[in-house]
């Protein structure tokens, strides 16, 4: 595909944009922000890969993941802000999930460590991982308002912090793996992933796409239970005081 | 001997650091196992107060001692062990009735007092539970009830009790009463209480603490205080008119 052939893909958000003026739904702009970021990262991420793969460094290899991880602790400390830390434990979780995924990848032999293979699959797994991360904070926080009543029962039992947000902890935790388990069943009936869709449209043949999504979407398994339960754990007490309170933003 | 415990001009502030006081410079202190009853009109932070000794809520001023020892040498854990708080609006514990009483004996990997349980759960008109269904289920007077036995099974020294007997009828109400007097009367257990029942606080309790004007105003012995009152606003918080307002308050 050439430059040229791409710029006529222009005409779909003109669609987009001629329908939300159509119906004022006020989202030109949005459109247009998207349309730009969209176009300008994937293009500058493809000469970056070209790049990486071009000197095989492993320096400029570990320096992508890093910026990859980074971006998604980032991304998903939003949604736990008032959480003192959040970032850096995210970043924790994220960097272990994939050190253990890739690495076992790599003992296995099902992967050459080339930035090929390296590179992408990292992209998903920090992708998926970021999203349970993201998922299980969002949860607690939820979880400790609605069970406030259960936790600090607990608490006045004489329950540690640990003991006092288990049963709660544990439903964060399944909360947020709940979905990537649910794309494992739906997966080749409803949908058909990204990464198998291109290799079949750059060539690849449909079996030898499908084996790959197959050992992605078993990787996606560990991942989300490694990083669900690695944030968990580092986690769980910032949802209380240094005096194992449970924070609140008002009580009475 | 070691006085119980001693409370230096507590203080909670509504909306810190500039919001008006609920109450300060709270001091007093108990020498001796008693059950002191904590009395004033709604909204002058008696629940808060509960929760500031149970170490639920964090005070804004003052200080406070538990057994000779200072809050700052006693574990939150050990404290709540030792102070312990029931709440207004029972919570069960997920799991069934039983799951439930042995809570605190889980917690702190104790062995669990069968006959001592049956007993109370006896004294307090909760024979005719089956132990194994669901907590959930029971009506409010019977969480409020099932609630209390699971904390008195910690054996705490100090109990403190928010309204534990608002959702009962006559005979309940006279029941848990009663255990709670024959508790202190056996085990020296201290028991504070805060009601709207003044008929219950003249009935069970040896002291009692009147809470008014954002203070602690009155701190007298029973008797003294039903009987010669010395401030103005508490022969109008005795009033007749006053007190059948409260009570209907606390029956909501």
């Amino acid at each position: 595909m050439t430059y040229l052939s791409m710029s006529f893909a222009a005409a779909f958000v003109l669609i987009a944009l001629m329908l939300s003026t159509w119906q004022k739904l006020g989202m030109g702009k949005d459109i247009v922000i998207g349309t730009v970021r969209c176009t300008v990262q994937l293009l500058a991420i493809g000469y970056v890969l070209q790049f990486v793969f071009h000197s095989n460094h492993f320096g400029f290899i570990g320096a992508l993941l890093l910026m990859m991880i980074s971006v998604a602790s980032w991304n998903a400390s939003r949604r736990g802000a008032r959480l003192k830390g959040i970032y850096w434990l995210i970043f924790a979780s994220l960097s272990v999930t994939e050190i253990v995924t890739m690495g076992l990848m790599i003992l296995l032999g099902l992967v050459t460590p080339i930035p090929q293979y390296l590179i992408p699959m990292s992209g998903m797994i920090i992708g998926a991982s970021m999203i349970v991360c993201s998922l299980f904070i969002t949860q607690m926080n939820q979880e400790t308002a609605s069970s406030r009543g259960e936790i600090e029962a607990l608490l006045s039992l004489g329950a540690t912090r640990r003991q006092a947000i288990q049963d709660v902890m544990k439903r964060s935790i399944k909360a947020s793996m709940i979905p990537t388990f649910d794309t494992m069943k739906t997966i080749g009936l409803v949908q058909l992933p990204g990464m198998m869709t291109g290799m079949i449209i750059a060539g690849a043949s449909p079996i030898e796409a499908v084996r790959y999504q197959i050992l992605i979407m078993l990787i996606f398994s560990s991942a989300a239970a490694i990083s669900a339960v690695m944030i968990s754990l580092l986690s769980y007490r910032l949802w209380f005081t240094k005096d194992s309170m449970l924070r609140a933003e008002q009580v009475n | 001997m070691t006085t119980i415990l001693q409370l230096e001009g507590l203080g909670k502030q509504l909306h810190p650091p500039d919001g008006p006081w609920l109450f300060r410079d709270f001091s007093a202190s108990v020498a001796e196992p008693l059950i002191i009853s904590i009395l004033g009109k709604s909204g002058q932070g008696k629940s808060t107060l509960l929760r500031i000794l149970g170490r639920l809520t964090a005070p804004d001023c003052g200080s406070m001692r538990l057994q000779g020892r200072d809050l700052s040498q006693w574990t939150p854990e050990a404290w709540r062990m030792t102070v312990s708080y029931v709440a207004q609006q029972p919570v069960m514990l997920p799991g069934s009735v039983e799951d439930n009483l042995r809570a605190a004996a889980l917690l702190h990997q104790r062995s669990f007092d069968l006959t001592q349980a049956r007993q109370w759960m006896e004294q307090i008109g909760l024979d005719h539970l089956d132990w194994n269904s669901g907590a959930q289920q029971l009506s409010g007077g019977e969480k409020q009830r099932l609630a209390l036995i699971r904390t008195l099974l910690l054996r705490p020294a100090v109990l403190l009790l928010d309204e534990v007997t608002s959702s009962l009828d006559s005979i309940s109400k006279q029941a848990t009463e009663r255990l709670l007097v024959d508790l202190h009367a056996h085990s020296g257990t201290t028991i504070l209480w805060v009601t709207h029942d003044w008929e219950e606080a003249r009935i069970t309790s040896q002291r009692i603490w009147f809470m008014a004007d954002g203070r602690l105003l009155e701190d007298a012995d029973s008797r003294t205080f039903f009987d010669s009152t010395r401030t103005e606003e508490a022969r109008a918080f005795l009033r007749p008119s006053h007190l059948l307002a409260e009570s209907l308050e606390g029956a909501r």
